[in-house]
């Protein structure tokens, strides 16, 4: 314990922010979640157990939020994955302007995201915006697409930018996945009479494929949690087509003063994230990645 | 023989191009939104809904001159840089002092602490956005920059104690204990000799805090309710509320807005690149 004694001062400050900005709050909103709470009415403001979530359980938006969940999760994860490995496959060959690809690429993930999704909400605008337009100059269609103002295609709109978006993060785990795999295994592969089709069957997709796993449960949780996506790009509309369950959470405590019901809806986003944290986690430390 | 050699590099040839188109393409949607805002920025009104060229056939400036004059666009500016500034430092000095003890010391609890950085990523930002809504009223620190600031250090923590506890792992400690013995306190081996050596490390921090605190837009939005305490996200948010259909305003805070990062990447791409890797398999 004496001899440790430095590290526990030196782990003190941060330990001190996790407890301020995470757990505190964490605690205030687990007991939030058990009250009703209205903050137009505050007087009558009572504990009242599990009944925000029984009625989170038999509200229709909470389904639907739900729903746009999981479609928002599935469609940008699994388009996002299947682009980042194209790319990651490419830019693993010794090839020239290989560094400017992987930096072009890259600009997605540093481009302030309600800069992008603005200008994607302008390049996907009806009227005047570059898509309708391209699209009617090469006569594809005749009147303009309402990318933004369709329930459906609103979602396919979200699930594009969405892609965008993480593309590149899924191209830099899979080129990382790729550079540990040595080069020797594709040489046995090559002299055995392999095509570059079944090399990459049988060697490299079996190699990356834990890592994958890692890196789509992370950015699950992350898409998940996204809040700037739908609120800035749709605003979670049209008639809460595009409204996932943190959205729905948000909407609940401040624009409709439900704290209470808020937070708790926050705390079912936040049972799911950690189910798939869990998962995580145990991947993680039989990979032994995280080496302690 | 020679038919079928010719054969093999024809096909070598072919898959150089086809995997050149794909780069390209790949390349040309990753760019796109960022070309078209800059390509918006300096177009005249009147060029702006109904050109299709990326070059403005008569450019102006005259949209960031109404940017920077008639908003609060430079005070927005002035926010973002001080609160990415100090989440950037406070970062690496909370981090490196966190990572060395991770790293050097084998204390009682280390596993603990160390999952726990990493679970606390996956809270989602509502569940502590309300209630961090409630708790900043109540003390009355809400609508104040501090509020941000200690909000997204603590979110940096994850990556920078993690990322520098890896780079410690990697520097020899012969060195530190000959210091040891030469009667050097821990803390100023730490500061003269490990953290010098751990430079790489530090860059790749201070560029991913930087980006994280001038890049998020949640906690802006929830905490802050006056229009000079903004940050530039929450500023551009305000914008399309504002000026709905003057897109040439919008893109050109936008343009400026992205100007920072952009440079900052171009300038540390192989930083960053090495962070996002480690960052990829180190959450």
């Amino acid at each position: 314990m004496r001899k440790n004694g430095l590290a526990y001062w030196l782990i003190l400050p941060s330990i001190l922010f996790l407890l301020a900005i995470e757990f505190y709050p964490l605690g205030v909103g687990l007991v939030e979640a058990m009250y009703y709470h209205n903050r137009v009415q505050p007087f009558l403001t009572h504990f009242n157990g599990i009944e925000n979530f029984v009625k989170a359980f038999n509200d229709f938006n909470v389904r639907l939020a739900l729903r746009t969940s999981a479609i928002m999760v599935v469609g940008i994860v699994g388009f996002s994955y299947l682009l980042g490995l194209i790319a990651g496959v490419l830019l693993n060959q010794n090839m020239r302007l290989r560094g400017v690809y992987r930096a072009l690429i890259l600009i997605p993930w540093v481009v302030p995201p309600v800069v992008s999704f603005i200008s994607w909400q302008w390049m996907l605008n009806d009227q005047s915006g570059i898509i309708n337009h391209t699209l009617a100059q090469l006569g594809l269609i005749k009147a303009p697409i309402l990318w933004l103002a369709k329930p459906n295609l609103a979602m396919v709109s979200l699930i594009i930018v969405g892609t965008w978006s993480r593309f590149p993060f899924m191209m830099i785990t899979v080129l990382a996945a790729l550079s540990a795999i040595p080069d020797e295994l594709y040489e046995a592969g090559a002299i055995d009479g392999g095509t570059s089709f079944s090399l990459f069957r049988h060697i490299t997709f079996p190699l990356i494929l834990p890592v994958s796993i890692i890196s789509t449960l992370l950015q699950a949780i992350w898409t998940f949690n996204d809040f700037g996506l739908p609120f800035v790009l749709t605003g979670g509309g049209p008639a809460n087509a595009t409204t996932p369950l943190i959205l729905l959470a948000y909407r609940e405590a401040f624009q409709r003063f439900n704290i209470g019901y808020g937070t708790s809806l926050a705390v079912i986003a936040m049972v799911f994230m950690l189910g798939l944290g869990a998962i995580y986690m145990r991947l993680q430390s039989r990979q032994g990645i995280y080496e302690l | 023989v020679v038919a079928a050699r010719r054969q093999i590099r024809w096909g070598r040839v072919a898959g150089k191009i086809v995997t050149h188109f794909l780069l390209m393409v790949l390349s040309f949607f990753a760019l796109a939104p960022l070309l078209w805002a800059i390509s918006t920025a300096f177009k005249p009104d009147s060029e702006i809904t109904t050109s299709l060229s990326f070059l403005p056939k008569q450019p102006t400036l005259s949209h960031f001159n109404t940017v920077i004059a008639q908003t609060p666009f430079l005070r927005w500016f002035t926010n973002s840089l001080l609160v990415a500034v100090a989440t950037t430092v406070l970062a690496i000095v909370v981090g490196s002092l966190a990572g060395y003890a991770m790293s050097r010391w084998r204390f009682w609890g280390r596993n603990v602490y160390g999952n726990t950085l990493l679970v606390v990523q996956m809270f989602p930002g509502v569940m502590l956005g309300i209630p961090m809504f409630l708790l900043l009223t109540k003390y009355g620190l809400i609508d104040t920059l501090w509020a941000l600031l200690v909000t997204y250090l603590t979110f940096a923590l994850a990556f920078s104690v993690w990322m520098l506890k890896g780079y410690f792992d990697n520097i020899s400690r012969e060195i530190e204990e000959a210091a040891l013995i030469d009667g050097a306190s821990r803390l100023a081996i730490l500061w003269r000799i490990t953290l010098p050596l751990a430079a790489p490390g530090i860059v790749t921090v201070a560029v991913f805090a930087f980006l994280l605190a001038w890049n998020e837009f949640f906690f802006a939005y929830v905490f802050l309710a006056n229009n000079t305490h903004y940050t530039l996200s929450l500023g551009m948010y305000s914008f399309i509320q504002q000026y709905t259909t003057q897109w040439g305003n919008i893109m050109a805070a936008g343009t400026l807005t992205t100007l920072p990062v952009l440079v900052f990447f171009f300038l540390l791409q192989r930083a960053l690149t090495r962070g996002l890797v480690a960052g990829a398999t180190k959450g």
